[in-house]
C-alpha cells in the first residue's frame, strides 16, 4: 500500500489538528512536526540556519508524540525558532514494540532558523499539543497519527 | 490604527517591548497588574476598578519552570493572535442609563476594549502542571473518561502546586493588560496630543475570563467554600458582593463580554441570580460557528478588510488568515446570545458598543 501524503489539516470547530502518516515511527514523527510547523507557519522559505538537538521522553507512544510537539511548540514560541528540516536520531522502542513499552525516548535534530514576522507569514499562535481525541495507530504498515492543538 | 497596531506588538512571532530580567519577571507574578502601575504603567485607581485589584494572592513564581519563565519573557505587553484583540470602539446603546452613569459610559462615547491573556507563560504552565496531574490520577485511583481530563484532590500538595502556578499566570494576564491599557492611553496622546486624563481614559473594568478561584457560595441554603473555575464563563458579582470595588458595589459586578470584529460587544452587569443559579457566572463571548477552515474556504476570494472599511470599521492583522477565521460571520450573534444571559437573569445588559477600528494578531 503506498504511504499517503505527509500530512493533511483536521478541520474541527473551535481547534486546530493535524493528521500524519509514516511507514515508520520516525517518519510519522517527522511528518507530525512538519504538519505541526506548517500551523504556525510556512517554512518552505525559510533558511537551515541553526540546528537544535531536541530530546523528549514519555510514559507511551502517544505521550512521547505529545511530548514532541509541545517541545517544537515551545522552542517556537519562547525563541521563534522554527524547523524546516527534520531528522530522528533515535526513537525507542522501535515500530515492533511501540504497543507493549512503558518507556519512550525520542532524539532529533532540527534545522532551521528564527521567525521574523517581517519576512515570514505567521499563521495561529498554537498553545500547546493535546490528550484530545489523540491517536497513533498503525494499519497494514501505515502509521497514521491525529493530533488536535489548543490554540 | 497605524499607531495603536505599531505600540502594541500582535501577532505570531512579535515580541513585547518588555524585557524582564528573571528578578523583574518573578516579582511581576506576585504583584499582576501592580507590577506594571509601580513601573509607571498606569494609575492606582486603574487597579481599583480591575478583578481582584489585579493581583491575586498565593501565587508562588517558585513552581515555575523554566520554560515558562523563558516562554513569557519576551511576551509580556503582547496581544497575541488568535480571538485576541483591541478595539477602538463606541456606546451605541444604552439599555440602562442609571448603571452606564456610575460606570461612566455614554452615548457616542468613544471606548477601548482589550482581550488577551497570559499569552505562552500561561500555555506552558498548562503544559507543565498536564504532566503532574497525569502522575496524580494514577497516584490518588481516579479514573477519567477522556485522556484530556487531568485532575488531583483540592487537599493534595500537586492540586496546591498548581493553583500556586495558576496565580502566577493570573497575575502575568493582568500585567500584560495593564501594559497594553497603558500604551493604548499614549498611543491616543501621541496622536491627538491631549492627556489621557484629559481624554477621560479611565478603565472602566478589568475581568479575567479563565481562572479558578475559591469563593463563598450557598449550595443548599448551606455556605460553602467552593472553588470555582470560569472557562468560556465570566464572572458576574451581584451588587453588594464585598469583592466588587466601591464605586460599583451598588450597581454589581461589570461584565466585559466581546462580540465579533464587524458586530458589537457588551456591558452587561452582575445580578443576584447569577449567584443562585450559575455560581456567580455569565457567558464569556459569542462562541463560533464555523471551523476556521470552514471561514477561510467562505472567505476566499474576499477582501473582509474592505468590507469592514465600508462599514466605518478599520482593521489591522498580522496574520494573513487571521481576519479570515476571525470575520463575524464565523461567530454566532452577540446580541443574540447576550439576550439569552439577560433574560436568563444571570447579567443585565448596561451598553453596547460597536467597533470603529480593530487590531489582530
Amino acid at each position: 500500500m503506498p504511504t499517503p501524503d505527509r500530512y493533511e489539516t483536521l478541520d474541527i470547530p473551535g481547534d486546530a489538528g493535524i493528521r500524519a502518516f509514516g511507514s515508520t515511527l520516525k517518519e510519522l514523527f517527522v511528518n507530525a512536526a512538519t504538519g505541526t510547523y506548517s500551523l504556525m507557519t510556512d517554512v518552505r522559505p525559510m533558511a537551515e540556519r541553526e540546528t537544535a538537538l531536541v530530546s523528549v521522553e514519555g510514559h507511551s507512544i502517544e505521550g512521547l508524540l505529545v511530548a514532541w510537539l509541545n517541545e517544537l511548540v515551545f522552542r517556537f514560541d519562547a525563541y521563534g525558532f522554527a524547523g524546516k528540516s527534520i531528522s530522528i536520531v533515535s526513537l525507542s522502542p522501535g515500530d515492533r514494540d511501540a504497543a507493549e513499552a512503558e518507556a519512550f525516548s525520542l532524539s532529533a535534530t532540527v534545522a532551521g532558523e528564527t521567525f521574523d514576522p517581517r519576512r515570514h507569514e505567521g499563521r495561529l499562535l498554537i498553545k500547546a499539543a493535546t490528550y484530545h481525541n489523540l491517536k497513533v495507530e498503525n494499519r497494514d504498515g501505515v502509521w497514521t497519527a491525529e493530533i488536535i492543538f489548543d490554540i | 490604527m497605524e499607531v495603536l497596531y505599531s505600540d502594541v506588538p500582535s501577532g505570531v512571532g512579535s515580541k513585547g517591548r518588555i524585557r524582564l530580567g528573571s528578578d523583574d519577571e518573578r516579582k511581576l507574578l506576585l504583584k499582576g497588574a501592580r507590577w506594571a502601575v509601580e513601573h509607571g504603567m498606569g494609575e492606582e485607581s486603574d487597579l481599583e476598578k480591575t478583578e481582584s485589584g489585579g493581583m491575586i494572592d498565593g501565587a508562588d513564581p517558585s513552581l515555575i519552570s523554566t520554560k515558562a519563565y523563558e516562554r513569557g519573557r519576551s511576551q509580556q505587553g503582547t496581544l497575541g493572535s488568535g480571538n485576541h484583540f483591541l478595539e477602538i470602539q463606541y456606546v451605541d446603546e444604552i439599555y440602562d442609563e442609571k448603571a452606564a452613569n456610575s460606570l461612566g459610559l455614554f452615548p457616542d462615547q468613544v471606548t477601548v476594549m482589550i482581550h488577551t491573556g497570559s499569552r505562552g507563560f500561561g500555555h506552558q504552565v498548562c503544559t507543565d502542571f498536564l504532566e503532574v496531574m497525569e502522575r496524580a490520577v494514577g497516584k490518588y485511583g481516579i479514573s477519567l473518561p477522556d485522556r484530556e481530563l487531568a485532575c488531583a484532590p483540592f487537599s493534595s500538595p500537586e492540586a496546591g502546586d498548581y493553583l500556586a502556578a495558576m496565580r502566577a499566570a493570573a497575575n502575568y494576564a493582568w500585567a500584560n493588560r495593564q501594559c497594553i491599557t497603558h500604551w493604548t492611553r499614549e498611543a491616543f496622546m501621541k496622536v491627538l496630543g491631549r492627556s489621557p486624563q484629559s481624554l477621560g481614559m479611565g478603565l472602566v473594568y478589568d475581568v479575567a475570563h479563565n481562572i479558578a478561584k475559591v469563593e463563598d457560595h450557598v449550595v443548599n441554603g448551606k455556605k460553602m467554600k467552593l472553588v470555582v473555575h470560569r472557562k468560556g464563563a465570566t464572572r458576574a458579582f451581584p451588587p453588594g458582593h464585598p469583592e466588587l470595588p466601591a464605586a460599583y458595589r451598588h450597581i454589581g459586578q461589570p461584565v466585559l463580554i466581546p462580540g465579533d470584529m464587524g458586530r458589537a460587544s457588551f456591558v452587561l452587569l452582575g445580578t443576584e441570580k447569577a449567584m443562585e443559579e450559575t455560581f456567580g457566572s455569565t457567558c464569556h463571548g459569542a462562541g463560533r460557528v464555523m471551523s476556521r477552515h470552514q471561514a477561510i474556504r467562505k472567505a476566499k476570494g474576499r477582501a473582509i478588510w474592505r468590507e469592514l472599511a465600508d462599514r466605518g470599521i478599520i482593521v489591522r492583522s498580522a496574520g494573513r488568515e487571521t481576519l479570515a477565521e476571525e470575520m463575524s460571520e464565523a461567530y454566532k450573534d452577540i446580541s443574540e446570545v447576550v439576550d439569552v444571559v439577560h433574560r436568563a437573569g444571570i447579567s443585565k445588559k448596561v451598553a453596547r458598543l460597536r467597533p470603529l477600528g480593530v487590531v489582530k494578531g
